[in-house]
């Protein structure tokens, strides 16, 4: 008896111990929890890639032993959340139209920079899905920034299977037609699946097969992620590119387990979207200026604003390039035109982690989630501001002192040698 | 007593007049440019122009019109030193020779086009409008102010500089077309960069000839000759585009050569020889450092760009300003100065890049580019910093006048 | 056998003689009279009447000399509105590819008159929309394009009764070729500045700047081609420049330079309206004519009046709209002392309506040029209209 005592101290001990080395305290930062208050002087345990707790410094005991990460000065915030991405897809669609069984997982690449972007961005959970060029694009998955291979970076699979009612080649009308066609193929070819095994089923009840012969034909394969989606076991995200669309999308909305990704021309379907109950994905021009025929007038339009204005919750998505894709600039686009500074940081973290069905797991800083956080120079939503850690799961995968390419566009070469003076002309 | 009641009367009707000139305008914080930020500034602005800009006690005139803008911000209104967005590309390059200095980029302007308007709302006031970057030798700029639409276009300065482009770019399209007949106007040097380079010695060798013959013979004008003679003279700026490290080297060359002093548009790789372009005195303006993607017809010439330039070139001592150049991803101008700061400047250095150092580039600044008295009341009012990117200006005034747009 | 030379057969022989001259008199002389008789747009006869001799008008009204009256023959409208035919102040028929030459943009010399084909059915058909006059122009394809001329519907062939009219230049798109000089407006621009500065000056010996030198004396009109703002404000800066008070043939954004136009004494011609235009454009001739700028309307023929009433509706007065078909383009032509308006003197060109020139209900009875009956609704036409 004494002896499984002591055993199980020992073990105690040992688990403790083990616990301490994968137990992190983020503190002394302004902590944004977003889903709660924020924090002055903060302090975030992370145990077993899990925050544990989150609170004021005087409220949260720090172990003298503890791993602990100094945030004084800076600004601690849940990383972002990007619900619809292309990002690090060699190739984002596919030649044909109709390929709802290809995966992303096979066509996402680890070392794209792109990844390297997310981390130096505070990006920390990112759904990469087949492009809009594609009818039934293929399935999605949810990565996070980092790891050497897709299963190392896989969070959820099997995520989604993308569409789009991005006109091909032809049009609008020809899309949607191509769409209704897609589906009711799946839906015949259920039908006539269940046909024939009633079939099979009324013969061998009437004892025509031979006892040996059973049903054992299955969903094929190719189809069975259009089959999900039609019997609403699989989410779709669909790309609606014009407010042309919505109308449609919003019928299909009806059968179908949807996610919306709208493009920029969603100014005038707002009120439309409000009816679809669910935030939508912006695409990632949320600035543009259109101009009135009549009186060659412009006018700018944010599209995030509109869609506050109409009461649409939203998630942000970012560039390929450029200013629009930093975090901090689609926030600050929005903000500028007049959505709640609030609402613009939940685009980029609660929101769009309810859209993926990972809410418990990311998009704040609370008990439970994950240790996603990213430490921030200083306010979000500033343009001096920079990423100087981001910590994913409790592990830190990225430190601004030692990106190296951070540093080469930053930091200026050294001047060149000084060349002798140039003594004839003629050409160098 | 009649003649009294007249003169009263008269003088009321002058008090009223005076009193609709008179503004004084109390905000958080003015950048003046040219120095520090004054904080709970008072800017006092009469006729139109600067009449005094100091701190809260600044003296106020008798009869102002006070407007107390709260947490806003004035700067000078934003000066642009390389617009190169009104008029179509075919416009503003003149492709039937490859050097046309006497080109007028304010035959090719049109004061209503969006894109004005849209670079007034941002905060621009004064821009320079040139000619493109598809001739070796491409023309005059014309610096001009952002006016209200129905009011005509204010001329700041004329025929105040002139273009000359390095590079891959003036020698696109320069080839004999296939199958087609020899006499196309594209047919003909320049086809690479020893091409480009040596139009511009041609063209300056012919000027200097130009020159000495007219001062000897009387001969009649040239136009295009008159226009490369003044540049000699040092009469107009003369602006080189150039992107690639041996472009910018090149262009340096050639100024020492003909004796003129260059400007470096674009100037994406001037970091690697900011000591040598200290030395020249070549001011470079650097377009559009928020892009991640070096544009130009030509392509990037192999430029590599990077975010260290503008810190590069304050530490080495060489003049610049911010602009948005000819990358049509540019931000609107202010914008683009808050990616400098990020970047690394100072605030301060990053508003003097797109207000008093352009203004001085140009030979406008005893009108515009700063706010101190006697100068053109140019100025935006703005939500909160320039600086911060939720930043949005509120209001524009050019000489004074509010543009409701 | 010979005739006897008796007195009274040489009585007879006389009074015969003298008949057959005055039949032949009263046969050239044609009494035209209808129920409003438009002279001009300002001068309106009821029931009036003029005088045709020999294709021109020779009296009007009261003046028509009561002995002319009575040989002549009468041609009568009783409910009808005689009207000046329509005069088109700029166009190219149909014909600009020929009308112009590709190789250079500087053809001052070149005349419309020479490249044009007049056996077009473009030509033949004028009559039949009321137009019986049209200026002539070389093509916009040129900066300097060359010098317009006055062409007349006359059956089989047209008329060119002047050949040497209006110096016409172009600062529009098509006159910026990528393949030639210029190929840009700066280009344009400096090329119509060099040649009005090369014309002022007396010791230059082209003689291919003459019409320019006419031009800036005031002897030729200029017309110039520009659509854009910056196009019209090249334009309006060039002739004023050299002194010249243009007229100004497409003018698109007109509206946004009111005051440059005024300012330079301009007039101008408007194309073609369409009810699909932006409100500006249609607004467009109301604004010219408060502002006091004179326009003509020209474009398609067979669209005339519908740009004519289309101005009406939204804000020009009908007697505005009739000049811009008439008196106005005359005027810009130089030929207002023969054609645009029926005065004694004139050519008798006029259409003859059923109602107001104006009003798109009215109906086109008869059109005659120089006198001479061009087009005239048919009969069988009009009886299958009826039924």
């Amino acid at each position: 008896m004494n002896k499984h005592l002591i055993g199980a101290a020992i073990a105690a001990a040992l688990s403790l111990s083990l616990a301490a080395q994968d137990t992190v305290f983020v503190k002394g930062g302004k902590v944004v929890t977003v889903s709660g208050p924020v924090i002055e002087n903060g302090v975030v345990a992370i145990a077993n890639g899990r925050i544990t707790k989150v609170g004021p410094a005087d409220q949260v005991e720090v172990p003298w032993d503890a791993q602990v990460i100094d945030a004084t000065g800076k600004v601690v915030m849940p990383t972002w959340v990007l619900a619809h991405s292309q990002g690090s897809l060699r190739s984002a669609n596919e030649n044909m139209q109709n390929v709802p069984y290809v995966s992303v997982a096979d066509a996402i690449d680890p070392s794209s920079t792109f990844f390297e972007d997310c981390l130096r961005n505070g990006v920390g959970t990112i759904h990469i899905l087949p492009g809009n060029a594609t009818l039934l694009g293929g399935i999605g998955m949810i990565v996070r920034p980092a790891g050497r291979t897709v299963e190392d970076m896989a969070v959820r699979t099997r995520t989604g299977l993308k569409l789009s009612l991005q006109a091909q080649g032809g049009a609008r009308l020809q899309q949607v037609r191509r769409m209704r066609r897609a589906l009711e193929e799946i839906r015949e070819y259920l039908a006539d699946f269940d046909r024939r095994k009633a079939e099979f089923d009324k013969e061998k009840a009437a004892g025509a097969i031979p006892a040996d012969k059973q049903w054992t034909e299955e969903y094929d394969r190719l189809k069975k992620p259009g089959i999900d989606l039609v019997q609403k076991k699989l989410k779709g995200w669909m790309y609606v590119p014009s407010s042309a669309e919505v109308d449609e999308a919003l019928r299909l909305a009806e059968e179908l387990e949807l996610a919306i990704v709208v493009g920029q021309d969603v100014e005038k379907a707002a009120s439309k979207l409000a009816r679809f109950k669910a935030p939508v994905v912006l695409d990632e021009n949320l600035e543009y200026w259109t101009r009135d025929e009549e009186t060659e007038a412009e006018r700018k339009v944010c599209t995030a604003k509109v869609l506050a204005d109409a009461g649409v919750g939203f998630a942000l998505s970012l560039g390929a390039g450029g200013p629009t894709s930093y975090p901090w600039w689609q926030l600050a686009t929005c903000v500028r035109n007049g959505v709640d500074r609030k609402v613009a940081i939940e685009s980029l973290t609660t929101v769009p982690a309810q859209m993926l069905g990972i809410g418990d797991d990311v998009g704040s800083i609370s008990e439970g989630k994950f240790g996603n956080l990213q430490i921030l120079s200083g306010d979000p939503l500033a343009a001096t501001t920079w990423v100087e850690t981001v910590l994913l799961e409790g592990k830190v995968a990225y430190e601004r002192s030692k990106d190296q390419r951070l540093q080469y566009l930053l930091k200026a070469p050294e001047p060149a040698p000084a060349k002798p003076a140039n003594t004839g002309n003629g050409g160098d | 007593m009649k003649a009294h009641t007249i003169a009263c009367v008269l003088a009321l009707a002058a008090a009223v007049a005076a009193q609709d000139e008179i503004h004084a305008y109390k905000a958080a914080r003015i950048w003046p440019a040219g120095g520090s930020p004054v904080e709970q500034g008072v800017l006092v602005v009469v006729g139109g122009k600067v009449a005094a800009i100091g701190g809260a006690d600044t003296a106020i005139p008798e009869g102002a019109k006070v407007h107390d803008l709260g947490s806003a911000v004035i700067t000078p209104g934003l000066v642009d030193a390389s617009w190169q967005r009104t008029g179509s590309p075919e416009d503003r390059n003149e492709q039937s020779s490859e050097v046309t200095p006497h080109m007028r980029a304010i035959d090719a302007w049109d004061p209503l086009d969006p894109q004005v308007v849209r670079a007034r709302k941002g905060g621009v006031t004064t821009l320079h409008h040139t000619p493109g970057n598809r001739a070796v030798i491409g023309g005059l700029g014309v610096v001009v102010k952002t006016t209200p639409a129905s009011a005509p276009t204010t001329l700041l300065k004329d025929d105040v500089s002139l273009r000359i482009t390095m590079g891959a770019e003036p020698s696109m399209g320069n080839r004999a077309i296939r199958g087609g007949s020899v006499d196309s106007i594209y047919y003909r040097r320049p086809t690479t960069r020893m091409g480009v380079v040596w139009e511009v010695r041609r063209a300056f060798s012919k000027a200097q000839d130009y020159q000495q013959r007219t001062i000897a013979e009387g001969s009649p004008a040239d136009p295009a000759m008159e226009v490369l003679v003044r540049a000699l003279q040092g009469k107009v700026t003369v602006i080189t585009t150039a992107r690639a490290e041996q472009d910018i080297r090149t262009a340096l060359r050639l100024a020492d050569e003909f004796g003129y002093k260059t400007a470096i548009d674009e100037g994406v790789e001037s970091h690697v020889m900011a000591e040598e372009l200290a030395a020249a005195g070549a001011t470079v303006m650097v377009g559009a450092p928020s892009a991640d993607r070096v544009s130009g017809a030509g392509g990037s010439d192999g430029a590599e760009p990077r975010w260290s330039t503008l810190s590069r070139l304050a530490t080495a001592g060489v003049p610049f300003v911010v602009t948005t150049g000819g990358n049509a991803a540019a931000l609107p101008l202010a914008q683009e100065a808050m990616f400098a700061v990020r970047f690394g400047l100072t605030p301060e250095l990053a508003l003097d890049a797109v207000t008093l150092r352009p203004a001085r580039l140009l030979g406008v600044d005893d009108r515009v580019g700063s706010l101190a008295p006697g100068k053109d009341a140019d100025f935006v009012i703005w939500s909160t910093d320039p600086f911060d990117p939720t930043a949005v200006a509120t209001a524009v005034h050019v000489n004074g006048t509010r543009i409701q747009d | 056998m010979s005739i006897p030379m008796t007195s009274s057969f040489r009585i007879l022989a006389a009074a015969l003689a003298a008949a057959l001259i005055a039949s032949q008199a009263s046969a050239q002389d044609v009494l035209v009279r209808a129920a409003k008789l438009v002279v001009s747009p300002d001068l309106v006869l009821e029931n009036g009447e003029l005088l045709v001799r020999s294709g021109k008008v020779a009296y009007v009204g009261s003046e028509i000399p009561a002995e002319a009256r009575q040989r002549a023959t009468k041609r009568e409208w009783p409910t009808a509105t005689i009207a000046p035919g329509a005069v088109v102040a700029f166009g190219w028929l149909g014909q600009e590819e020929a009308l112009g030459e590709r190789a250079t943009a500087f053809t001052p010399e070149l005349r419309a008159a020479d490249g044009f084909d007049g056996t077009t059915e473009a030509v033949r058909k004028l009559p039949a929309e009321g137009v019986t006059a049209y200026g002539l122009a070389p093509s916009s394809r040129n900066v300097v394009a060359g010098i317009g001329a006055l062409v007349k519907p006359a059956g089989e062939f047209a008329r060119i009764p002047a050949d040497d009219l209006f110096l016409h230049l172009s600062v529009v798109k098509q006159a910026r070729d990528q393949e030639r000089w210029p190929t840009s407006i700066m280009g344009a621009a400096d090329l119509l500045r060099t040649t009005f500065k090369a014309a002022a000056n007396p010791v230059s010996g082209d003689t291919r700047l003459r019409p320019f030198r006419e031009a800036m004396q005031g002897q030729r009109q200029v017309f110039v081609h520009a659509n854009t703002l910056n196009e019209l404000t090249v334009a309006l800066d060039a002739c004023t420049q050299a002194g010249i008070a243009p007229v100004v043939v497409g003018a698109g954004d007109a509206a946004k330079c009111i005051d440059q136009l005024k300012a330079a004494r301009a007039r101008v011609v408007l194309g073609t309206a369409s009810p699909d235009a932006k409100v500006a454009q249609l607004e467009l001739p109301a604004k010219l004519e408060a502002a006091g700028i004179p326009f003509a309307i020209a474009g398609e023929p067979s669209t005339l009046r519908w740009s004519a009433a289309l101005a009406v509706r939204h804000g020009a007065t009908r007697r505005t709209a009739l000049s811009a078909l008439t008196r106005v383009p005359a005027e810009m032509l130089g030929m207002q002392d023969r054609i645009g308006s029926l005065r004694a003197g004139c050519d008798a060109d006029f259409a003859v309506w059923s109602g107001d020139p104006v009003e798109l209900t009215s109906e086109l009875l008869a059109v005659y040029v120089d006198g001479e009956e061009r087009h005239v609704k048919d009969a069988a036409q009009a009886a299958k209209e009826k039924n």
